[in-house]
């Protein structure tokens, strides 16, 4: 069974659309900066890759009147969503529909609003109007309620492959006929409480992150929100097909809470069972959107299991180097960039690189044929997620 | 799918498998749960840095993992993960003013450190996931191993619930008038007839086999929809039985999430009433307290009885129904091991 990609959405610290996301791709504009709305002592000393409007800001671009207060979780969350039901031309109805499944991914939900959590938590004050938005599902809900959904609908969390998964699971909810529609993808907000988890892990650079340096020191945090569109043969009929999922690996690292093992041992797995989904061998791949987060492990281990997997490294890039690490929306924001890819033949090379560890790192804009393209995605307690996409 | 193992740690005496009598009385608003000694489970080092969900889910997985070395999926759903580590490790944040903080409470306190636990300790490479849908949280973990079952013709998974009672949630929740102001107990709790819950807390575990001879239940499927319009629960209800190909005359047992809330429990009454040729009507929520994935240990309570059943040649069908909030709702049917 064929699943194609229909719609894509995507609001991330490099443009509000997915246009706009590809035209910085495309111009290699980073959107890497010191924070401006994050409220962190440490917004001016660290670079993240914040979305550049306020919550009042971003509010007024929803098309729609939400039913409850909107953390700016829900609003991005709304955002990329909207955008990728428009193209996919989906009605309402079809929305709607029980056959349509939502499949959402968060790592941070509503604690985005740290403060108002600290007083919620710690009974401080009146209670704050975010005091049912802190959970993870808290957007999927307000989405689901908001669009009258009646299919299957879900949150996942497995950090920062959180989104990947989110559009493995969709994409076995319709090869079981569970669904014959489904948006999957992801949401993360910069967080107070983010910031400071990974800076207590010593992993946040102090300079654009340099993803696959020799000299490589950390990642910057971003935010992002990202969905796709799925639908097979039947639903999307005479719509354009913007690209065909064709296949998809979860494995476990089953190594360490917090970084990956010297043998790669979930990466190549993953990387193993979307190749051998989609029928495929390694050398057939063109592009790799790597995981690429800039740290001194991930991509230490991401390269080694490249060197188990391929015989000669295929060209691969970092967006991180973009967007930031944007956490639970990571996996979904790369679905959209590896689909853009194809679509437009064309591959968005790593920024801030000097001293590549290998010299298949994508240093400059350039255009080839591309067929099939390989998006990582790995969080911490070894939750490792490949997804391979082609021309439809 | 068959559930051939069952592992739970909760309010009342499940760690040993042999039934909940007598039962625990709980009174007030929190049902803690039982914990074992952990002891030969969990090395001392491990356990001190545990919080309490991480340690009640390997506590309950470990049993059935380590007897189980061919395990090919390890799917739990949590609604909040370790929440009483996150705002301890917020509130570091705050008293500190964003200083130096140990990374420890950071880790542990992400929903999916307790899947991943437990597949470092037992060197599990895998399928492995973490659902975090509210009061969907571990039907999508059941709906996962179908997945993983049907696509992937994997055999063995190990699915599971974990929520914790943390002092923070308690807070969070009593502001949104979640949990009753007035004092409850066991036996009073579903005639209150006031708004408002208490909280509890379980972590259950399940082994699920594609193929089985010998095995507590069988889940024959599973319905998940949110925010239903009035007469869609009974709707919803008569469509999945049709899918079923079962009728109202088959299902001899009901589990029924009655929390005691008198906003919402009018739900359970309606499908109370449609289930009219049940000889048990069970509830369970008296004996758990209310969380969003207690629907875990109706399971687990379920498969018990199916187990516990002499055979018969009569199809024997359980029917389960939840709902978290009157949001998201959840039909459950499960078939005994008897069963023609």
């Amino acid at each position: 069974m064929n699943i194609y990609i229909t719609g894509l959405g995507c609001i991330s610290a490099i443009g509000n659309t997915v246009a706009q996301n590809r035209e910085s791709l495309r111009s290699q504009k980073h959107g890497l900066q010191y924070a401006k709305y994050l409220d962190s002592r440490y917004a001016h000393e660290k670079y993240f890759g914040e979305i550049p409007y306020s919550n009042e800001d971003l509010l007024k671009k929803l098309s729609i009147t939400p039913h409850t207060e909107l953390t700016r979780t829900d609003i991005l969350a709304h955002i990329a969503f909207a955008e990728s039901i428009s193209q996919a031309q989906l009605s309402a109805q079809e929305i709607s529909d029980t056959n349509t499944a939502f499949i959402s991914a968060s790592t941070v939900g509503g604690m985005c609003h740290t403060q108002e959590l600290y007083n919620d938590a710690n009974c401080i004050g009146s209670p704050s109007p975010y005091i049912d938005s802190y959970n993870c599902s808290s957007h999927t809900l307000h989405i689901a309620q908001q669009y009258a959904m009646r299919g299957i609908t879900n949150t996942i969390n497995t950090a920062c492959s959180s989104s990947a998964n989110a559009i493995l699971y969709g994409m076995r909810l319709l090869q079981t006929k569970r669904a014959t529609r489904v948006i999957a993808g992801g949401v993360d907000s910069l967080a107070k409480f983010t910031v400071n988890g990974f800076n207590s892990l010593q992993i946040i650079s102090n300079e654009p992150c340099k993803p696959f340096d020799q000299q490589r020191n950390g990642l910057n945090l971003g935010e992002a929100a990202a969905y796709i569109v799925m639908e097979t043969e039947t639903t999307c009929k005479t719509k354009p097909r913007l690209a065909v999922l064709s296949g998809a690996g979860n494995a476990s690292d089953a190594f360490h809470s917090s970084a990956l093992s010297e043998e790669a041992t979930g990466v190549v797995q993953c990387t193993e069972q979307a190749l051998q989904q989609a029928g495929l061998l390694p050398h057939q791949i063109d592009y790799i959107n790597a995981h690429g987060t800039a740290t001194d492990n991930n991509d230490g281990v991401e390269y080694k299991g490249f060197l188990q997997l391929f015989t000669n490294i295929p060209p691969f890039s970092s967006t991180k180097s973009y967007t930031g690490h944007t956490l639970g929306a990571a996996g979904a924001l790369e679905a959209v960039y590896s689909v853009l890819a194809i679509m437009n033949q064309e591959l968005y090379p790593t920024l801030h690189t000097t001293n590549p560890m290998h010299s298949s790192l994508l240093q400059k804009y350039t255009t080839q044929q591309i067929t099939h393209v390989l998006s990582n995605s790995y969080g911490f307690s070894g939750n490792c997620t490949s997804l391979l996409f082609s021309k439809a | 799918m068959f559930i051939t193992e069952i592992q739970a740690i909760s309010p009342q005496n499940t760690y040993t498998n042999k039934g909940i009598n007598p039962i625990v009385v709980h009174n007030g608003n929190r049902y803690y749960a039982i914990e074992p000694n952990y002891s030969g489970i969990i090395s001392p080092n491990q356990l001190r840095r545990m919080g309490k969900s991480l340690r009640m889910g390997i506590g309950a997985a470990m049993p059935i993992v380590t007897k189980h070395s061919d395990i090919q999926g390890i799917i739990l759903g949590s609604a909040d993960g370790g929440l009483e580590d996150c705002i301890k490790f917020l509130n570091q944040i705050v008293l500190y003013n964003e200083g130096t903080l140990s990374p420890t409470g950071f880790v542990q306190s992400t929903p999916n450190a307790a899947a991943g636990n437990i597949a470092s300790m037992t060197k599990n490479s895998s399928h492995n996931c973490t659902h975090v849908h509210g009061g969907h949280a571990f039907e999508n973990a059941l709906l996962d191993a179908f997945l993983l079952a049907e696509t992937q013709q994997v055999e063995k998974i190990l699915v599971g619930n974990i929520d914790e009672i943390s002092d923070f949630n308690y807070s969070i929740e009593m502001q949104g008038n979640w949990f009753k102001t007035e004092e409850t107990n066991n036996t009073t709790l579903l005639e209150s007839n006031t708004p408002g819950t208490v909280c509890g807390e379980s972590a259950c575990m399940f082994l699920l086999q594609s193929h089985a001879l010998h095995y507590y239940a069988q889940i024959c499927d599973i319905d998940v929809f949110s925010f239903p319009e009035s007469n869609e629960v009974e709707q919803r209800f008569h469509a999945f039985l049709q899918k079923n190909a079962i009728t109202t005359q088959s299902i001899s047992r009901v589990y029924l999430g009655y929390n005691g809330d008198s906003r919402y429990d009018f739900q359970y009454k309606k499908i109370e009433t449609l289930c009219s040729y049940a000889s048990n009507i069970h509830t369970f929520k008296n004996l758990v307290g209310e969380h969003p994935t207690s629907i875990a240990f109706a399971v687990y309570l379920a498969s018990l009885e199916l187990h516990n059943l002499p055979s018969t040649n009569i199809p024997c069908y359980t029917l389960i129904y939840n709902q978290y909030k009157n949001n998201q709702h959840t039909f459950i049917l499960l078939r005994g091991k008897n069963s023609a």
